[in-house]
């Protein structure tokens, strides 16, 4: 980065926090803390919805994983469309005409206090344990990139987005995910049109795309049955959708977002916005991925995305190591030229293409073999650096620091957006239901500013901490569907069946998280099944148990 | 159950835009929705 990349990516932190301090000037009660008043747009509502769910490490992670993998993880997003729609029609207009502050508010309405708790807990559990991975995964991969600590990183993210929302609450987190919604657009827009601009002059968009089809990076749909394949047109279409009615429908970090709405119609049309605009947008991401990594073939990338585990692995310097870099050199220029013949015209090439391309596999696996035996067995992936390290490499000056300011953007729109609900629903919850329900205004709403930052320093204390857990980092930050399919079970007996009886419900929903415990532990099924067996276990057992309760007793 | 500082009853009446009904809306989002996945299929199956 040179000293104007540093200037934008300063101006945008600066300018960030203080529109959103400016946002969210004037709270006075907690409504307008948690809820903004209730006078949100459509416009506002979706596109803070959208940031809320765009976290940095799905932008970078996203991209990366098209360079190395395709796009074929775009299935995952199939079903939100559809889930939308569902929830517009069902838990939308409940919680609206509830006049509740948290999803689970409405549960207590429909059940009892004890159902209200467990969801709110299960709600707590899986996201204040994700939220600290949630700020640890981009502030690790920036501090690589950036040449910074992972303490300055962290700290920057959390510390700045914790300001704002503390002061502004909910408003100041919506207005500022528009902005940041607006930049991250703009970014995608630009890292599109630079990696279509940076082909040689010879070798268009299509030729690109051919390419890219030629090593199976374009499919998409497959439409293999199995459980345990991953990323599958099922698994996208059927497990997508429970996962994404579960996230959008039940998750307070995403109901609050749009119980903000001025009207029902508003909150309706924010969900149907991102209905719209959620699978072309990651469309254009992992296209954007998949052309990168057509550059790299007429640019050399590195050996390894990670500088600071490339320099490591130079210090230890094992004697593989040079005739590793030799094979890998060797490969990539046999794989330019095989590129450079696969043109419009050449495509008999494609074989010659693939073996050069598969040698340039074998060649980095070799490295990376030697980069986890210099870490002790550590395993090595460094899929969410590649999106990055093309950024700082290539893009003008200038532009690079916007865009690196537009992962920073992502990072901390999840993170507001975050912060806010896991204070919402311990406020709403726990602090007004069992310590004190009728505080005045100010106080509650210094309750409330207390409670975020508490959440925040929580997320940054995870963070700073979370390079010690090593693998298990991974195992948190799939928490969400651990938790989802219940929380989705207990609300479908809520809202689609009167039979449900309170008592159904919350043993229902402890049975169904006991089977997803089951299924994580003990069975092959991929995790974007999870949410659907979990809620349809809760559903079943929850009915089955309703039906042997008498209504007096159990409801 | 009832918090402070609850808010005015919001107005849930406003217009229904663009298609006159919410079912019309919907149906929209639906036909998109598949438009959208068959577009995706017919860009990974193209011959380039």
């Amino acid at each position: 980065m040179d000293r104007l990349d540093w200037a934008v990516l300063a101006a945008y932190m600066v300018a960030i926090v203080a529109f959103g301090v400016w946002a969210g000037r004037g709270n006075q009660r907690i409504d307008e803390f948690f809820l903004a008043g209730r006078r949100m747009r459509w416009w506002a509502v979706g596109l803070s919805v959208m940031a809320t769910q765009i976290s940095a490490i799905t932008f970078v992670g996203t991209t990366g994983q098209a360079y190395t993998d395709g796009m074929r993880f775009l299935v995952f997003y199939f079903g939100l469309p559809f889930a939308m729609v569902v929830l517009c029609v069902t838990v939308v207009p409940f919680f609206y005409r509830a006049r509740v502050f948290t999803a689970y508010e409405y549960l207590e309405k429909r059940f009892d206090l004890r159902t209200r708790t467990l969801t709110s807990l299960l709600f707590l559990f899986g996201r204040g344990l994700s939220v600290g991975v949630t700020l640890y995964a981009p502030s690790l991969v920036m501090s690589v990139i950036l040449g910074w600590g992972e303490t300055t990183t962290i700290l920057l993210m959390g510390g700045s987005t914790i300001v704002y929302v503390i002061y502004g609450g909910n408003r100041s987190v919506i207005w500022t995910d528009v902005v940041q919604m607006a930049i991250i657009w703009f970014g995608i827009f630009l890292c599109f049109g630079v990696a279509i601009a940076q082909l040689p002059s010879h070798f268009g968009l299509r030729d690109a795309l051919a390419l890219a089809q030629t090593t199976g990076r374009l499919k998409v749909m497959d439409p293999s049955p199995s459980l345990t394949a991953p990323y599958t047109l099922w698994s996208g279409l059927v497990g997508g959708f429970f996962i994404m009615l579960s996230y959008f429908g039940c998750d307070q970090s995403q109901v609050q977002r749009y119980l903000a709405g001025s009207s029902l119609t508003q909150s309706r049309l924010s969900l149907l916005f991102n209905a719209f605009l959620k699978v072309p947008m990651q469309f254009l991401i992992l296209l954007t991925g998949v052309l990168v990594f057509v550059f790299y073939h007429f640019h050399t990338p590195p050996l390894l995305w990670n500088a600071v585990e490339m320099r490591r692995l130079e210090a230890a310097a094992p004697p593989e190591l040079p005739a590793v870099r030799a094979r890998y050199e060797a490969a990539l220029l046999a794989r330019t030229e095989a590129a450079q013949a696969f043109s419009r015209g050449g495509r008999p090439a494609a074989a010659a293409y693939l073996a050069a391309s598969q040698e340039v596999d074998a060649a980095r696996k070799q490295a990376i073999v030697l980069v986890e035996t210099v870490n002790g067995g550590k395993r090595y992936n460094d899929t969410n650096y590649i999106f990055p390290s093309y950024v700082l490499a290539n893009l003008p000056s200038g532009l690079a620091g916007l865009v690196i300011a537009v992962i920073f953007a992502a990072a901390m729109s999840t993170l507001s957006g975050e912060f806010n609900s896991l204070a919402t629903a311990t406020m709403i919850d726990f602090y007004k239901r069992f310590v004190r329900s009728g505080g005045s205004d100010a106080h509650d709403l210094l309750v409330s500013r207390i409670l975020t930052a508490l959440w925040g320093g929580f997320a940054c204390l995870v963070a700073l901490q979370a390079g010690r857990f090593g693998s298990a980092i991974e195992t948190v930050n799939r928490f969400g569907s651990y938790v989802y399919g219940p929380i989705l079970g207990i609300f479908a007996l809520a809202v689609l069946t009167p039979a449900a009886s309170a008592r159904g419900a919350f043993w229902g929903g402890l049975a169904g998280e006991a089977v997803v415990c089951w299924l994580v532990l003990r069975s092959p099924v991929h995790f974007l099944w999870y949410t659907l067996i979990g809620a349809a276990a809760v559903f079943v057992i929850g009915l089955a148990i309703s039906a042997t309760t008498p209504r007096a007793a159990g409801a | 159950m009832e918090a402070t500082g609850r808010p005015p009853s919001p107005d849930d009446d406003d217009p229904v835009p663009i298609f006159g009904t919410w079912r019309g809306i919907y149906t929209a989002v639906v036909v998109c929705a598949l438009l959208v996945m068959g577009l995706v299929a017919l860009f990974s199956a193209w011959p380039y």
